[in-house]
């Protein structure tokens, strides 16, 4: 009893010394949601199966109060861009190649929903597209895969047909 | 990296409760054995004499970890205590109650929550008793536990480079968390009446689904609300009462002859 008495009680010490002051943890998940673009092209005039599209330097612009933000992404045919957090639609331009203008312009409309991620990444918005509009420049037609629009980095949601001129 | 702490921690916790309960049984047995071997007349003494062991026993236990790391700790502070009583089967059954406040102040997330929470369940004790006076402990035990929280209107900012942060508040909510516990714990006199121990406990989540919208990031007496698990540890200050102890004899004390024969 003595032995159980010296050893729970020493148990006690290391216990405390190991016991630490609770701090932020790190964010370990997307804090932003991630909306998914892919370029498509039919190979034929009387093609059902879409072929993605890669394309040498697109490039898209976000419309924002600020001006226009412009991303140019190297070739590719999936991108990334983001809807606007503070407003319930946004304007995108868009254009196959750094180096072809005109733009195209693409208007989304969709409802904000606030997510709660973790006190370590605080609340986020998540979006439910409702519908879009399109100029027809560079892009032939457009379609939603999906409405949810989250931090799911691997789900597409919006394709885009690229003009068959391209 | 601190993932890999919190894993290192209670690793070693793991580890070194599983040691002294092995530490503990072992000298029971050896104890045991000591008892049924070695049986020649001249050498077996008189066990002690086997008295009821049934003696009321009400335990007050006041926690001095958590109000400990109150202090050092600007986010979040608790309070436990806890009382048991002895069953007479090796049983104790046991209430824990206490009370708790976080609060979380970041640059882009800000509430505040307050809860009182309660324990209930039993302890069954793990070493053989002397006798009545005998109430050192090492002892597992389950608890089945509620918390009613508070919680404050959350302000909160969005941070979005591109487009221009955002920012709003949630309404402020009252809601219930239930939990179940498995605990581990030694306790020891350390002189009359007054017993100082400890507890490590496991402990699981049953509705953390139903506040996901925000969850606490400490609910007293649980731990990290936006966890479904949680390990905790508490060192009890213990006071006890006894009383209607009862000395009566239930067997008589063995008669053994001694090395010349006399009984």
């Amino acid at each position: 009893m003595i032995k159980i008495k010296k050893w729970g009680l020493a148990l006690a010490l290391p216990m405390l010394l190991l016991a630490c002051t609770q701090e932020r943890g790190p964010c370990l998940t997307p804090k932003t949601a991630s909306f998914n673009i892919v370029c498509v092209h039919l190979t034929t005039d009387t093609g059902t199966i879409p072929v993605d599209t890669t394309l040498p330097a697109a490039v898209f612009g976000a419309v924002t109060q600020g001006g226009n933000k412009l991303l140019v992404y190297a070739q590719s045919a999936k991108f990334t861009i983001s809807l606007a957090s503070n407003a319930d639609s946004c304007t995108w331009l868009f254009t196959t190649d750094s180096l072809y203008h005109p733009f195209d312009t693409i208007n989304f409309y969709y409802k904000r929903e606030l997510q709660f991620l973790s006190n370590a990444c605080g609340y986020a918005y998540f979006y439910n597209l409702d519908t879009f509009h399109i100029t027809h420049h560079n892009i032939d037609s457009a379609h939603l895969l999906a409405r949810s629009i989250t931090n799911d980095i691997n789900t597409t949601q919006f394709q885009i047909y690229i003009h068959p001129d391209f | 990296m601190i993932s890999i702490q919190l894993n290192f921690r209670y690793t070693f916790i793991l580890i070194f409760s599983a040691f002294l309960s092995l530490a503990g049984y072992k000298a029971k047995a050896q104890e045991d054995a000591a008892d049924t071997t070695g049986l020649s007349a001249d050498t077996v003494k008189p066990k002690p004499v086997v008295k009821e062991k049934s003696g009321r026993h009400l335990s007050l236990n006041l926690d001095l970890y958590h109000p400990v790391m109150s202090m050092t700790s600007s986010q979040k502070s608790g309070y436990e205590f806890a009382a048991d009583y002895y069953t007479n089967h090796d049983l104790y059954v046991v209430a824990e109650g206490g009370w708790g406040s976080s609060k979380v102040d970041y640059p882009d997330l800000k509430y505040k929550t307050k809860n009182n929470f309660a324990r209930f369940g039993v302890n069954r004790t793990l070493l053989y008793r002397y006798d009545s006076s005998d109430w050192d402990n090492l002892f597992i035990g389950a608890r089945l536990s509620a918390a009613d929280i508070q919680r404050t209107n959350a302000n909160f900012v969005v941070t979005d480079t591109f487009w221009g942060p955002g920012s709003g508040a949630t309404p402020g909510k009252d809601f219930m968390a239930y939990w179940i516990e498995m605990v581990l714990g030694v306790r020891v006199s350390v002189m009359k009446d007054v017993f100082l121990g400890w507890t490590f406990r496991a402990k699981f989540m049953l509705n953390g689904r139903s506040f996901n919208d925000l969850a606490p990031i400490y609910i007293a007496g649980y731990g990290r609300g936006d966890k479904n698990s949680a390990f905790d540890f508490d060192f009890y200050l213990t006071y006890s009462i006894n009383w209607k102890r009862k000395y009566q004899r239930i067997g008589a004390a063995p008669i053994v002859a001694d090395s010349v024969g006399r009984k």
